[in-house]
């Protein structure tokens, strides 16, 4: 029998004796079934053209349209009431008739059966219920526990991811089935909220890594994979992640001995002892040195230092380094580019001046510690002549007001807004009329070296056809006049702590690296942080701390868990965000070229640029620096936050190993290793010294062994040549290009 | 959303052959490979009708525009037709586009897959999917052929196994790890200065000094890397780095000036023909994969000038499609001339194809829904035609080939099994390939 037999079989008595309609909403009953059948994605008849002449609005945001062109377009052709199992809107899905994009809906299943009653009653759009709260119930934590010790699930509403506290009794470990329930409540007729209903079926399951956790039909999801993994469940607007975490041990491990120095420590020992995974235990005085002179100043440590450091004995010996580090201008350049970088400053044709005024501004900024709801408030509202006032330039950094509200969204909200443009945002809550809204705030700013409010300017919502209205995204529409002062006072209030968790994510991230939330300008519901209360505890405290960077710096500095080896212990080996150990990160590429310099005693010389010129100081991304582009410098002017540069591969090493850039150094008569020969330094003397200048540490006596033997040369040029392959090995080696 | 990809269950999946197939011979004879020969090289791995032993990817980026090159609708009403004319080929029934005169001539080494489609037409994301054969993922990033295939090729050649000239687009390599990123030529080959930055020796610093360094590198990293849970020996950039620099013959290959100027002139005087021909000379000496970058093929404007002249007012084209032509024909002329085309696969794609209808600029926009592919060498049968498109060239007509299916059959005739898994960092298995078909006629 063919599938339109069985379902014409199985449907011909309502069609016969059709009961009296029921009431309807199409908005919240029908929408979904065409959202979870894949109708409105993207890639089918979400599509900003339709697919096959058929268009719904993406992931069902246009409810309107998506039932006009359901019910009325091309006469009504898409439904038939007399007839409802042979509508188009059913025989295409179902397979009955030829689809292009397959078989997505079962025939007998029960959004074929919901379909055919709403048509049968007359496809109407019904009354609109509000959706007030949608509840995804699970249990987070899988593990196989007796069922005595098995909690009640945890609840996961909207707005956050719920963490459950970890399980009191454990046994083996099982990658099991946990099934879900998504419930939601609408605002019923007399406006009070209704009872809930279960949605289950009408929502959509999305794992972030399907061969981590996938959701079956029947509604239950298997975690296949140890680890901390998202499903985003989706129904109508509302999208909620959930997270499911199968400990990566079956070994429970002590965590609560664990010295704690901050809140930090507290949360992130938690999560592992959660996870079951144990610490590497913490780095050496030098180790740490190095690392944190390099996340702080991006250089390395002096050997006074080193020793000094060494020697001292006192208990609060590295919080006085750290405020001395947070202190220096070595400071205040490193986390100079790090902004620049963020902001996308470069230089402007024929107008090396603004750039100049912007990264001046920015410097004083940075050095004086300014708050950065201050810094914000500045670069939203300045006006003047932008050879002058540096943060008028910020509107000048980009083509025009959708550049600016995008560049808006992902410094100060840590979001991408762009999709937004063109439709909703599939996986977030900005909508079009967010996006151009923002837009609208910036549209009336002329760009020129004068930066002024002009009395008109608008930018079209390409939805409405209409110019958008000013607008806070997520908020409130705005009246007309200038709304940059409303933005600012938005984005800095005390209650909204967007702009302080992208603050802080990017801080953690310059310290550990790897962002709570990951890649740092991608924040939103969907892409959970993987330590949620981390992060909310961080961002308050930065806005408690007057939003000061060298505030939060201090704290995750001297954080037990930034102070822990990068050498692995039995069982953490896999912990790549969970931080039981040090991640090593390769060295950007200005700081690998800054430290060669340090290392060698001889400056790189870049054109264009005075003599001594740090590549941390090249704030310009068009400025040439052929070295630095092949060590991988970004160059690109919307950033490269996603993929932070790095200097790696073959063209790289043949550059190091080829190129005048470490060969010139070692062999410059001023540079260090000519100037140690010619003091006649002893082999040991030399070693040591590089050693410390470099890896940040004095040679063992193993190493210093090795080397006087394996340098030792009768005759005294080939003893220079020596000691030249011995300091480009260094400068080549894992322990001096990487931070660890 | 994932029934989307649904195919009817006999088919024949990259995941497996079924026992039916077996019995079904023939299907795969398209590529002059039958199932049973494809079973055979499952089973040992190096069977003698795998003939592929490397791969040149001419990428023209941006997404040509299929209605002026491979799949013109002379019949087609004026805004889908757009400015060219079709010409016959040298293999009967089979019309490519008048831009294409020298292509046209041996088009009986070349199959033409017309009915390619793909969901994605945004050129980062149709730009991963095309060159990997899996669609992008945000947990995910799947590298691209040729990291896959060094990777699993990544023995004895001095060369880089995978070269991209002049460089590569965003990353290559996905979860496979920087090690195999393409080795980048930079440059432009059709420049009498044309050099490979730092192949050559630093004054002073001859190949006894490379050795040594090398050695005291191992003295700060080899005591590292032993400490470090049982992980393999990895070939570091460092050690390709100094087999490259420390042979006079691998660096020869980039060594333009050593080809003859009749040769040079067959390509054709502009990058993308000698980019080919540097193609050439790389596959020659042992170099699996090689991909040659074309960009400037995002035409939202004025086809004529873009695809045929070049440049306002020109006399003779030296546009997109010539000079593809040129260096196209010149390279399977070449490698067929030296016997090495049987073992070449060359394949001419981009991630998509152009609008059916102009748009008001005398231009298509992006138009993923159907577009054509060259498949040639590497065992390929040519002069076929594999798939259609419908009459305005907007939807696949028949026998649709999707991203994966093309994978598919790009990593069997490399003779990769393509069910085989890859592993990411942390240890999880990835498929080399996913829902893909070998493609058929």
């Amino acid at each position: 029998m063919s599938l339109s037999a069985i379902l014409l079989a199985a449907l011909a008595p309502a069609v016969c004796f059709a009961e009296p309609g029921r009431s309807w909403d199409f908005d919240t009953e029908i929408m979904p079934v065409l959202t979870r059948a894949g109708c409105n994605a993207g890639a089918c008849h979400g599509a900003a053209a339709g697919r096959g002449g058929f268009h719904l609005s993406l992931l069902g945001s246009d409810p309107a349209s998506d039932h006009a062109a359901i019910v009325q377009e091309f006469e009504g052709r898409r439904i038939n009431p007399a007839h409802p199992e042979r509508s188009l809107l059913l025989a295409k899905p179902t397979g009955r008739m030829d689809h292009g994009g397959n078989t997505v809906l079962q025939p007998d299943g029960a959004g074929a059966a919901r379909l055919v009653e709403w048509i049968r009653d007359g496809a109407p759009r019904g009354s609109s219920r509000r959706l007030l709260n949608l509840r995804v119930s699970y249990e987070p934590l899988q593990e196989r526990l007796p069922a005595s010790e098995r909690g009640t699930p945890t609840a996961v509403e909207e707005g956050g991811a719920g963490r459950p506290s970890a399980p009191g009794v454990s046994e083996r470990a099982r990658l099991t089935r946990v099934p879900i329930q998504v419930t939601a409540t609408f605002q019923g007729a007399s406006g009070e909220p209704g009872e809930p209903q279960d949605v289950t079926a009408w929502t959509v399951f999305t794992p972030a890594d399907p061969a981590a956790v996938e959701v079956g039909e029947d509604y239950v999801a298997r975690v296949t994979r140890r680890g901390q993994h998202v499903v985003m469940a989706r129904f109508l607007s509302r999208v909620v992640p959930l997270q499911f975490s199968v400990p990566l041990s079956d070994q429970e491990v002590k965590l609560a001995g664990e010295p704690r120095a901050n809140f930090v420590d507290d949360e992130i020992l938690r999560v592992l002892s959660e996870l079951r995974v144990p610490v590497s235990p913490p780095a050496t005085d030098a180790a740490w040195l190095r690392r944190v002179s390099l996340d702080l100043t991006g250089r390395l440590p002096e050997p006074a230092l080193i020793n000094a450091q060494l020697q001292d004995k006192t208990p609060d010996k590295r919080g006085r380094l750290v405020d001395s580090l947070l202190n220096s201008e070595a400071y205040a350049d490193y986390w100079t580019l790090k902004f620049a970088r963020l902001l996308r400053l470069h230089s402007l044709t024929n107008e090396p001046e603004a750039l100049q005024a912007y990264s001046t501004w920015l410097r004083r900024e940075i050095a004086a510690d300014t708050g950065l709801d201050q810094l914000a408030r500045q670069l939203l509202t300045a006006t003047g002549d932008s050879h002058v006032v540096g943060p008028a330039n910020f509107g000048r950094m980009v083509a025009d007001a959708r550049g600016q509200a995008e560049l808006v969204g992902q410094f100060f909200l840590g979001a991408r807004l762009g999709c937004a443009n063109c439709h909703n945002h599939p996986l977030d809550k900005w909508t079009q009329a967010d996006y151009h809204g923002l837009a609208a705030v910036f549209a009336r700013l002329d760009r020129g070296r004068e930066v002024r409010l002009l009395s008109r300017g608008a930018v079209t919502n390409p939805r409405t056809c209409e110019p958008a209205v000013p607008r806070i995204p997520g908020v409130k529409d705005l009246p007309e006049g200038d709304n940059r002062q409303a933005v600012a006072d938005w984005l800095t209030a005390g209650t909204n702590r967007q702009f302080a968790k992208a603050t802080v994510n990017r801080l953690w991230r310059a310290l550990f690296g790897r962002g709570l939330v990951e890649p740092t300008d991608d924040m939103r519901e969907t892409n959970p942080p993987t330590h949620p209360a981390l992060l909310d505890r961080l961002a308050d405290d930065f806005v408690e701390h007057g939003c000061s960077l060298r505030h939060t710096l201090r704290l995750l500095a001297l954080s037990n868990t930034y102070g822990r080896s990068d050498s692995l212990v039995e069982g953490n080996a896999r912990d790549d965000r969970f931080y039981s150990h040090a991640f090593r990160r390769p060295l950007e590429p200005e700081v690998l070229a800054d430290a060669i310099a340090d290392v060698t005693g001889v400056p790189e010389e870049y054109a264009g640029q005075p003599g001594g010129t740090r590549a941390v100081a090249l704030i310009d991304p068009l400025s040439p620096a052929s070295s630095l582009d092949v060590l991988g410098r970004c160059t690109l002017l919307g950033g490269c936050e996603e993929k932070p540069a790095v200097a790696a591969g073959l063209e790289a090493q043949l550059h190091l190993l080829n190129g005048e850039f470490i060969n010139g150094k070692l062999t410059a008569e001023s540079g260090r290793l000519r100037q140690s020969i010619a003091a006649q330094r002893t082999y040991a003397e030399i070693v040591d010294e590089f050693y410390q200048r470099a890896l940040g540490r004095h040679a063992t006596d193993a190493e210093a062994a090795r080397w006087s033997t394996r340098l030792q040369a009768a005759d005294e040029s080939e003893r220079r040549q020596r000691l030249e392959d011995f300091v480009w090995s260094l400068l080549n080696s894992r322990q001096f290009m990487e931070n660890h | 959303m994932m029934s989307m990809t649904s195919k009817p269950s006999l088919a024949r999946r990259c995941d497996g052959v079924t026992r039916r197939d077996m019995l079904r011979l023939g299907g795969l004879s398209a590529f002059g490979l039958g199932l049973a020969d494809l079973f055979r090289l499952r089973a040992t791995g190096a069977d003698q009708k795998i003939r592929a032993k490397s791969c040149i990817l001419l990428w023209l980026d941006g997404g040509p525009s299929h209605l002026e090159t491979l799949d013109l609708k002379p019949d087609a009403p004026a805004e889908v037709r757009g400015p060219f004319q079709p010409i016959a080929t040298n293999v009967a029934g089979i019309e490519i586009s008048e831009l294409l005169p020298q292509t046209a001539r041996l088009c009986d080494k070349v199959a033409i897959i017309r009915s390619m489609t793909s969901p994605l037409g945004e050129h980062g994301l149709a730009n991963r999917y095309l060159l990997s054969g899996y669609k992008p993922s945000p947990v995910l990033q799947y590298p691209n052929y040729g990291s896959v295939v060094t990777h699993l090729r990544n023995g004895g050649s001095v060369l880089p196994p995978y070269v991209s000239i002049p460089e590569s687009r965003g990353s290559a390599s996905g979860f496979l790890g920087s090690a195999h990123e393409p080795f980048e030529t930079g440059g432009d080959p059709s420049k009498p200065e044309f050099r490979v930055k730092d192949l050559e020796f630093f004054p002073g610093v001859g190949e006894a000094r490379i050795q040594r360094r090398r050695e005291y590198l191992a003295e700060f990293d080899g005591v590292q890397s032993r400490l470090e849970a049982g992980a393999a020996p990895t070939d570091s950039a460092f050690d390709r780095a100094y087999r490259l620099v420390t042979s006079a013959d691998a660096k020869s290959a980039f060594d333009l000036n050593a080809e003859p100027p009749e040769v040079r002139a067959r390509y054709g005087p502009r990058m993308f023909g000698q980019s080919c021909l540097l193609a050439r000379r790389l596959v020659e000496r042992g170099v699996p994969f090689v991909d040659v970058q074309y960009t400037g093929w995002d035409t939202h404007e004025q086809l004529v000038r873009q695809l045929r002249d070049g440049y306002t007012g020109a006399k003779v084209g030296v546009g997109l499609v010539p000079t593809l032509d040129l260096g196209y024909a010149a390279l399977i002329q070449d490698l067929s001339e030296r016997g090495l085309l049987d073992e070449t696969l060359v394949i001419a794609m981009g991630e998509f194809g152009r609008t059916p209808k102009l748009n008001t600029r005398g231009g298509r926009d992006h138009w993923p829904r159907v577009f054509s592919v060259m498949l040639a060498g590497g065992g390929v049968r040519g002069g076929q035609v594999i798939g259609s498109s419908d009459r305005v060239g907007e939807s696949p007509h028949d026998n649709p080939v999707t991203p994966a299916d093309l994978a598919c059959t790009i990593y069997t005739l490399l003779g990769i099994d393509p069910t085989q898994n890859l592993h990411t960092a942390d240890g999880r298995p990835v498929q080399i390939n996913q829902g893909g078909m070998m493609i058929r006629m």
